[in-house]
C-alpha cells in the first residue's frame, strides 16, 4: 500500500494550487459534483476488492493483478511523469460495504478512479457512487450481463465477459449434442438473475426447454436438497450460475456423489480462484476469458512475471480474475497516457472503441471495448478438467475458443442508456 | 411431483449437524452466561488442524510420523477426531483465562471480547494456512455414494449425520450421568449455590469453555468435507448457532439438540419445495416461534411471566 499520508491541510493547500492552475471554471463549472485533486501529486486508485464474503478469496486476487499493472507502469516511471498510487479496502462482498468504501476513495481519498470488482451487486452499488461523482470506475470481473446492459454508466469499463457472452459460447451445442431439457441452478442475486435469464434465452433459442430455475441463496453451504432435486427431475443439463464459495461447496458435494457425469453440467463461467485448491471437484463445461497455459506468445513471460510479482500468495499461477485485474489497469494507465491528462472525460474518450490485438492480451482474437456499453469484446473460452494435467496448476482442458463478434451481448445495446458526456460531472486530478 | 422422503431424510441428517454445531455454543451460552462468539472461528480451527494430521506431512516427531503415516487412514481419521479437538481445547484455555475478567460485568464486555478472540483466530488461520480452500480427506469407505429409493445419496453425509448423533449422546451421557456433568447442571442453574458447596467454580467454568471448543473443533471436522475448509468458514457455523441456542431456549440441552433438527428440517423442506427460501426460512422459524414463546422451545421461565 502506498506509504504516503495525506492530511487535510494537504489537500486544502492542493485544491488551492490546482484551482489556481486549472481556472475558475473547473470548480465554478455548472456541474454539481465537480472535483479537482492536487494535479503535482501522485495519482491516487481507489482498488476496491473484497476480502472478505462469497468472493473474498477472488476479489484478493484481483487486486494483485491490479497492483503489478501499477508497479510495472511506476517502474517506467509513473504515467504522464506521475507516480501512481493505490489504497484499497475490503468491500467485504457486500454492496453497502461497496458503497461505503466508494464514497471514501473520492471524497476523502482522493481518488480519481477506482478500481475492482468481483460481485455484480457490489459493483453496482461502486457504480452509483462513481456515476455521482463522475469518478471512472473499472469493474474488472463482475460477469453479469446487467453491468453493460442496464446498470451501464458513463464512467464505468467492464472489463470480464459475461453470462450471456459465456452462455452463446457453450448453450446451442450443448443443446444439439447433450438434450433438450435443461434444468437452471441460479446464485440468488443480480449476476445469478441475469446470467440464467441469458442462458434460458439461449436455450429457449436453440429449440431447448428449461424444466425449473432453483434459486440458490447467497451463502448456500449444503446443496443436498437441490442434488436430490436435479436428481428427482432428471434434467439432461444443469446450467448453474453459481459462484465464489458457494460453487466451491457445491462442486465438492456434486464430486462427492459422483453426480458430475450425469446430468451434464455447465457452469457458466469459473473463477480460478473458486478452482484452484479444489481441482478434483471440477466437473462440467464452463467458460473463462484467459487460462494461463494458453500457448500464446507473451503468456509464459507474463506468467513468469506474475508470480516473480505477486510474492507468495494463496494462488501461485495467475488466473482470469487477476489477468482482469492486470490488463483493465494496464489499459486504463495506458489511456491516461494517451489523454495526456487525468481528466474523466478524456479518459473515457481514449478507452471508448479502443481496439486490443490478440498479441497484447495474449488471447486467441483481438478485444475491443463496446463504446455503447463500455464492455470488452473478448474471446470466450470453454473449458472443462484437465484428466492429464501437465503440473499441478495445470487444472483446464481448453476445449473450444469463441470470436467475440460470434459471442456478443446483443440486448445489451439496447438496455445500456450512456448519460451524454456534458452531463458528466468533471474530474482532475 | 416428486417423492417428500428423500427430503424429510435430508432435512434429519442436516438437522442433526446443525445440532452438533450448536452443542458446545449451548453449553457455554448456559454454564457461564457469556455468548462466545470465537465459536465459529474454533469451529474452522478444528477444520484446520485435522488438515494438518490427515495431510501428508504432520508435525510430528519423525519415528511418530513414520507410524502415523503407516496407519490406514480409518483409524488416523478417528485418532485425528480425538486429537484435533483436544489441541483446539488446549486454545481455548487463554480465551477462558482472559474471559475471567469479564464475568459478572456487562455481557458486552464478553461479547466484544470473544469477538475479539474470532478475529484473532481467523488472522492467525490465514496467516498460517493462506486463503485458499483445502479439502480435508477422509477414509475411502466414507466417501462417494449409494443407491436407495431411486436417488443417489452421499455416504458421507450419513456418516457425519451418525457421527454428530453420537457425539450428542456422549455429551448428553456425560452431562447427565457423571458427577463432573451434575456440577456443570448445577452451575448453569446457580453458581452462587455451586460456590457455595465447596466446588471451585473456576475449574468448572473452564472445563466447560474447554469442553465447548472441543465441540465446535469436532463439528468442524465433520462438517469440513461438506462444506469444504477457508478461514472464513466459522461464520457460516456461528449463525446458525446463534440461532439454535435462541430458538431451542438458552441453556437447554435437549432444547439445541431439537431445535437443530426444526432447523435441518424446514432448511431440508424449503430447498426442495421453494428453494429461494431455503436461508430465509430458518429465521422465519425463529421468528414465529419467538413471537409466540419467547424464551425459546425449552428456555427456562423469567420471573415476569406469570
Amino acid at each position: 500500500m502506498s506509504a504516503t499520508r495525506f492530511t487535510r491541510r494537504r489537500l486544502l493547500q492542493g485544491s488551492a494550487m490546482a484551482a489556481a492552475l486549472t481556472g475558475p471554471g473547473t470548480f465554478f463549472g455548472p456541474f454539481q459534483h465537480n472535483r479537482a485533486y492536487a494535479q503535482a501529486k501522485p495519482i491516487r486508485l481507489g482498488l476496491t476488492c473484497d476480502a472478505s464474503g462469497q468472493y473474498g478469496a477472488s476479489g484478493q486476487d484481483d487486486l494483485r493483478g491490479i497492483r503489478i499493472a501499477i508497479e510495472e507502469a511506476n517502474a517506467k516511471g509513473g504515467v504522464l511523469g506521475r507516480k501512481v498510487e493505490w489504497i484499497t479496502a475490503d468491500t467485504e462482498t457486500n454492496p453497502a460495504a461497496g458503497s461505503r468504501v466508494a464514497e471514501r476513495f473520492i471524497t476523502r481519498e482522493d481518488c480519481p478512479i477506482l478500481i475492482g470488482a468481483l460481485h455484480s451487486g457490489v459493483a453496482n452499488a461502486i457504480t452509483q457512487v462513481a456515476s455521482k461523482y463522475g469518478t471512472i470506475y473499472l469493474n474488472t470481473n463482475s460477469s453479469a450481463p446487467s453491468e453493460a446492459g442496464e446498470n451501464c454508466s458513463r464512467v464505468k469499463f467492464v472489463w470480464d465477459g459475461n453470462g450471456t457472452n459465456f452462455s452463446k459460447a457453450s448453450v446451442k451445442n450443448a443443446v444439439d449434442s447433450i438434450g433438450k431439457n435443461w434444468l437452471l441452478l441460479t446464485n440468488d442475486y443480480v449476476w445469478g438473475h441475469t446470467t440464467s435469464a441469458a442462458t434460458k434465452t439461449q436455450v429457449e433459442a436453440a429449440g431447448g426447454k428449461i424444466m425449473d430455475n432453483l434459486l440458490v441463496p447467497q451463502n448456500t453451504r449444503d446443496f443436498t436438497s437441490y442434488l436430490l432435486k436435479i436428481q428427482q427431475m432428471k434434467p439432461d443439463v444443469v446450467a448453474a450460475a453459481v459462484g465464489g464459495d458457494d460453487i466451491k461447496a457445491l462442486r465438492q458435494q456434486v464430486a462427492q456423489l459422483k453426480l458430475d457425469g450425469k446430468p451434464a453440467w455447465i457452469n457458466n463461467q469459473q473463477d480460478w480462484p473458486d478452482i484452484f485448491g479444489q481441482p478434483e471437484s471440477l466437473f462440467g463445461v464452463f467458460g473463462t476469458t484467459w487460462y494461463h497455459k494458453l500457448q500464446l506468445p507473451g503468456v509464459a513471460e507474463f506468467v513468469e512475471k506474475w508470480k516473480k510479482m505477486a510474492g507468495d500468495g494463496a494462488i501461485p499461477v495467475p488466473g482470469n480474475v487477476s489477468y482482469n485485474g492486470y490488463m483493465a489497469t494496464r489499459e486504463l494507465l495506458r489511456a491516461i497516457e494517451r489523454a495526456g491528462a487525468v481528466n474523466n472525460i478524456k479518459i473515457i474518450k481514449a478507452l471508448e472503441g479502443h481496439k486490443m490485438p490478440a498479441a497484447e492480451r495474449m488471447q486467441h482474437f483481438d478485444a475491443w471495448i463496446d463504446p455503447n456499453t463500455h464492455q470488452v469484446q473478448q474471446t470466450i473460452y470453454l473449458a472443462r478438467r484437465n484428466a492429464k494435467p501437465s503440473d499441478d496448476t495445470d487444472h483446464y482442458e481448453l476445449i473450444s475458443w469463441t470470436e467475440p463478434q460470434a459471442a456478443l451481448d446483443d440486448a445489451a445495446p439496447g438496455k445500456c442508456k450512456l448519460t451524454p458526456y456534458e452531463q458528466v460531472p468533471t474530474v482532475d486530478a | 411431483m416428486f417423492d417428500l422422503l428423500p427430503h424429510l431424510i435430508n432435512g434429519l441428517s442436516l438437522g442433526l449437524l446443525f445440532a452438533l454445531i450448536a452443542l458446545g455454543f449451548m453449553l457455554i451460552v448456559g454454564v457461564m452466561e457469556q455468548i462466545n462468539l470465537a465459536h465459529g472461528s474454533l469451529f474452522a480451527l478444528g477444520a484446520y488442524v485435522a488438515l494438518v494430521l490427515l495431510g501428508p506431512k504432520p508435525p510430528l516427531p519423525p519415528s511418530l510420523l513414520e507410524w502415523w503415516l503407516a496407519q490406514p487412514m480409518g483409524l488416523r481419521y478417528a485418532l485425528t477426531f480425538l486429537i484435533a479437538p483436544l489441541v483446539v481445547g488446549i486454545v481455548g484455555i487463554p480465551i477462558e483465562l482472559a474471559m475471567r475478567r469479564t464475568y459478572g460485568k456487562d455481557p458486552l464486555y464478553g461479547l466484544l471480547l470473544t469477538f475479539g478472540a474470532a478475529m484473532v483466530i481467523e488472522e492467525a488461520i490465514r496467516l498460517i494456512w493462506g486463503t485458499r480452500d483445502y479439502v480435508l480427506p477422509i477414509p475411502p469407505g466414507m466417501s462417494g455414494g449409494f443407491i436407495a429409493l431411486d436417488l443417489i445419496w452421499s455416504s458421507y453425509r450419513f456418516y457425519a449425520a451418525g457421527i454428530a448423533a453420537l457425539v450428542i449422546f456422549l455429551t448428553w451421557l456425560f452431562i447427565e450421568k457423571t458427577p463432573y456433568g451434575s456440577m456443570i447442571k448445577a452451575g448453569a442453574h446457580d453458581n452462587e449455590i455451586v460456590r457455595a458447596l465447596g466446588i471451585d467454580l473456576a475449574k468448572l467454568r473452564m472445563a466447560v469453555f474447554v469442553l465447548g471448543t472441543m465441540l465446535a473443533a469436532a463439528a468442524g471436522i465433520i462438517l469440513a468435507p461438506i462444506w469444504g475448509i477457508r478461514p472464513h468458514m466459522g461464520v457460516d457455523a456461528v449463525v446458525p448457532a446463534f440461532l439454535i441456542i435462541v430458538l431451542g431456549g438458552v441453556g437447554s440441552f435437549w432444547g439445541a439438540v431439537t431445535a437443530g433438527l426444526m432447523v435441518g428440517m424446514v432448511v431440508g423442506l424449503s430447498g426442495a419445495y421453494a428453494s429461494e427460501w431455503s436461508m430465509l426460512s430458518m429465521y422465519l422459524l425463529l421468528v414465529a416461534l419467538v413471537t409466540f414463546r419467547a424464551r425459546g422451545l425449552f428456555g427456562k421461565k423469567s420471573i415476569l411471566e406469570a
